[in-house]
């Protein structure tokens, strides 16, 4: 019987992510070359044999390149498939196009189906992901898709960074109210809730906080922060209802725009974010960034789904 | 049109907008743009239950974009319940990466094909694809249109003698399509191949074999060569001639032409600078293709070194040495065989030193260590494989060494010869003070362009040089390159890229034909479901 060994692959959006990834899993990366023609089209040659190989291609999506990160991995995908590998699995840390999830427009498209879609086609049999922002986007795909949480990541930088009593934890919309009631149950801590008012996307209008956080560190939990001006609000409202500190903790940390100009001008003392999306080059412009890293998650999670074994497990627990 | 919207992506609006304006109609409303995170984001304006949709979408810089942005398009008509999306998609990307190279490389334009028909594509138009076998990769329905009707008139409406002019391909993996135009013009044709190794360099020997190519007809005629111009030539003395050769040849070169028989070409190669004196003419023709040749020691070599440098194939690269070994007495047989020939020579070769076409004198650029091993037979492997570890792995525009390893067709690798090595460049034809079109379907980068150029006008005495392609992709530099070739004397392309009034102020040379009305045409048959056949005729006569 041939060997059956996994193969981690990475295009060019988060080379350091998957490094390591491959150093937790004990292994070396694929050597692979991703590179793009002068027309600006993507060519991939994968310079050793995963001809019946157990395939994991780690791809984050980079803020900006989000189409030439997308591609990339659609096209490793059907590399690897053309070249016989027993199984493909995507680890998608950050899931593209997640926020375009409905239909909520006339005749809006509903690109996270389309990205799914694509996967599927390119050839892909698994999917990896983290902190999905709807977990429906589970249901676009014919193929498993195992969604893993930051939250056990989260929670242990919590403890280890926080004075736990004397905090409280804060969702900065509705929809992540969830997400907040779940971290503040397991910390054993109140919980506060912030609603806004959204005209556009990624504007901000009006806010109303809905919880006591006088005197008290907020937490502020999140599943994204792109441009932050949520974010930014939330701290403004959060201060102004007397909290004493306001730390924002968000699984991914795209900051596109003018987000790093916000959360230095802001009132956010501390803004934590995991290593899902490159942000090495921000972090030295933004002395508030912190980052917690998740790779220890994802490579049990492909150690895990390469052996056959559970991987929910990891949904209450971070492996240390 | 009733019924119909017509959305243009952000790629090449002006396209769209002439497409439209042929149509007697706006370009439908639908509010393209990206979000911070660089996710694109598509809004359909207006309603498009039940109507046919026409989604035209250009070639463009940001080729990942547009087709994300074509993507989203398609789906959100889908799911606006369209009646049928049809997507104009001139330039098809990635077509290029239409077949599976060695090393695992992917199929990537079968792959863009499957994505289109996943996001609920109903129909594609297309322009001249870069391989017809390509229409294989939908399960839709795709039009492939042709530009050559556009090129072919406005080569008779513009062209002073184009009755004597001679269209060239650039590379041999060009030849069907340059054999259309030609036959649809009436004119002959002649061919450029690159020899994909560096040539021999020995200038000690040069002094003993210095001849100028066309004066030494007769001198070593190859008595196999008429075999691949389809012709049945065959001497006397040749009884060892395959029929299946010409056969090959046929299927190689695209249709036997008519024309190119009449010419009467037999083929010469002459090295004109290296080989060993003691194998005289006959190793003249061998060195030339040494390097192509399968087993350069069988009688048949000639046949089927001619043919596999026509096909571009150069399965087992030798090793240099080999030229310097004396050929054996079977040789020098056929050596006295090829002096009975007295075919006129149309045979022209050239050296190529970082990419131009440079006299016999020039000094040979001294072989490097780098050089000898990819001399290696795995020598693409070597190369590939190194530079994979190599941390600077992601050089744009490598060579397509590096791609996809050993190359079996030679259309693909056309462009940008190595530039510390020195090729061989010949052509094979007849252009002698005649106007010559160089025909492709898209010019990406000069080199190949001007070397050709450089080819056809210093070694070959061509009188002008038209360098026509449908797409114009223009990577950095390329328009300035062969707008500052001396050799070019036109550059022309079809609009189905964006180049805006400024280029084209900007370069004398260039000119942009329209392809709005073909597009349109074809979008106005498709919606009445009326035939396109018409399309591909010279209806413009």
């Amino acid at each position: 019987m041939a060997t059956n060994s996994i193969k981690l692959l990475t295009g060019n959006s988060h080379p350091e992510l998957a490094s390591l990834v491959a150093q937790r899993l004990g292994i070396e990366l694929t050597k692979i070359m991703v590179l793009q023609y002068s027309n600006q089209e993507t060519s991939v040659t994968i310079g050793e044999s995963v001809r019946d190989e157990d395939v994991f291609i780690l791809q984050s999506t980079a803020p900006g390149e989000i189409n030439d990160g997308l591609m990339e991995l659609l096209i490793m995908i059907n590399a690897c498939k053309t070249a016989s590998a027993r199984r493909i699995t995507a680890v998608i840390p950050n899931f593209p196009y997640a926020r375009q999830d409905k239909k909520d427009k006339s005749r809006a498209p509903i690109s996270a189906k389309l990205v799914a879609n694509m996967l599927q086609t390119a050839g892909c049999n698994h999917v990896i992901t983290m902190d999905l922002h709807a977990s429906q986007i589970q249901g676009f795909f014919n193929v498993p898709v195992d969604n893993l949480y930051a939250e056990p990541s989260v929670l242990h930088y919590i403890r280890e960074n926080f004075d736990v009593q004397n905090a409280v934890i804060v969702s900065p919309d509705a929809g992540g109210a969830k997400r907040a009631t779940a971290i503040a149950d397991r910390l054993d801590l109140p919980f506060a809730l912030i609603h806004k008012e959204r005209t556009k996307p990624n504007e901000v209008s009006r806010m109303t906080l809905v919880g006591d956080v006088k005197d008290k560190t907020a937490i502020l939990v999140d599943d994204m922060a792109d441009t932050c001006g949520t974010l930014v609000k939330a701290a403004d409202t959060l201060i102004a209802n007397g909290a004493q500190c306001v730390v924002a903790i968000v699984t991914h940390g795209i900051l596109s725009g003018k987000a790093i100009e916000s959360i230095n001008g802001s009132k956010l003392t501390k803004v934590v974010v995991t290593n899902t999306v490159p942000h090495e080059e921000k972090k030295k412009m933004c002395p508030k960034l912190d980052t917690i890293d998740i790779a220890p998650t994802l490579a049990e999670a492909c150690r895990r789904t390469h052996n056959g074994e559970s991987v929910s497990f990891l949904f209450s627990h971070t492996p240390s | 049109m009733r019924r119909v919207q017509i959305f243009s992506g952000s790629s090449n609006p002006a396209l769209c907008d002439a497409i439209c304006e042929r149509l007697g109609r706006a370009p439908s409303n639908c509010e393209l743009k990206k979000f911070s995170n660089g996710e694109t984001s598509v809004q359909v304006g207006c309603s498009i239950r039940d109507q046919d949709v026409f989604i035209v979408q250009g070639g463009g810089a940001k080729v990942n974009d547009a087709i994300m942005e074509t993507l989203i398009m398609i789906s959100a008509c889908k799911g606006g319940s369209a009646n049928k999306v049809t997507a104009v998609l001139p330039y098809f990307p990635y077509s290029k990466q239409s077949k599976k190279k060695s090393h695992r490389g992917a199929i990537t334009a079968r792959m863009l094909a499957n994505l289109l028909t996943v996001a609920g594509v109903d129909h594609v138009i297309t322009v001249d694809l870069h391989a017809s076998q390509m229409k294989g990769f939908f399960s839709r329905p795709v039009d492939n249109l042709s530009a050559e009707p556009i090129f072919a008139k406005w080569i008779r409406q513009n062209v002073p003698n184009w009755r004597e002019a001679v269209v060239v391909s650039k590379n041999p993996g060009g030849t069907k399509r340059v054999t259309s135009l030609a036959d649809a013009l009436k004119l002959n044709f002649a061919l450029i191949t690159t020899d994909k190794r560096r040539a021999i360099h020995d200038s000690a020997l040069q002094s003993r074999r210095h001849s100028p190519v066309q004066s030494e007809h007769g001198g070593g005629h190859m008595n196999g060569v008429p075999v691949e111009n389809g012709t049945n030539e065959k001497h006397g003395d040749t009884p060892d001639v395959p029929p299946k050769a010409a056969s090959e040849k046929s299927h190689a070169g695209g249709a036997p032409d008519p024309h190119f028989r009449r010419q009467g070409l037999s083929t010469y190669f002459q090295h004109q600078r290296s080989g060993s004196s003691d194998t005289s003419s006959r190793l003249g023709v061998n060195t030339q293709y040494t390097r192509n040749v399968p087993h350069p020691d069988s009688h048949m070599s000639p046949h089927h070194s001619h043919h596999h440098s026509l096909t571009g194939i150069s399965p087992h690269p030798l090793k240099e040495q080999h030229n310097e070994i004396p050929e054996d007495e079977e040789e020098e047989q056929e050596e006295e065989e090829m002096y009975n020939d007295d075919q006129v020579s149309n045979v022209t070769t050239g050296r190529l030193v970082q990419g131009h076409v440079v006299d016999d004198d020039y000094p040979s650029p001294s072989m490097t260590a780098s050089m000898i091993l990819e001399k290696d037979d795995e020598g693409n492997l070597n190369q590939m494989l190194s530079s994979i570890y190599s941390t600077t792995s992601s050089v744009v525009g490598h060579d397509s060494h590096a791609l996809g390893g050993v190359d079996v067709d030679a259309s693909d690798e056309d462009d940008e010869p190595q530039d510390h090595i020195e090729r061989m460049i010949t052509l094979v034809g007849e252009v002698r003070n005649k106007t010559i079109f160089i025909v492709d379907d898209m010019i990406d980068r000069a080199g190949s362009w001007v070397a050709a150029a450089e080819l056809a006008v210093k070694r070959c005495g061509a009188k002008k040089v038209y360098c026509i392609a449908t797409h114009g992709l223009f990577g950095s530099g390329t328009l300035e390159e062969m707008d500052e070739c001396k050799c070019i004397d036109k550059v022309i392309v079809t609009n189905s890229f964006p180049l805006g009034e400024e280029v084209t102020r900007r370069y004398k040379k260039l000119l942009v034909l329209d392809l709005s009305h073909l597009l349109s045409e074809a979008i106005r048959r498709n919606h009445y479901g009326e035939t396109i056949s018409p399309l591909y005729s010279y209806y413009l006569d």
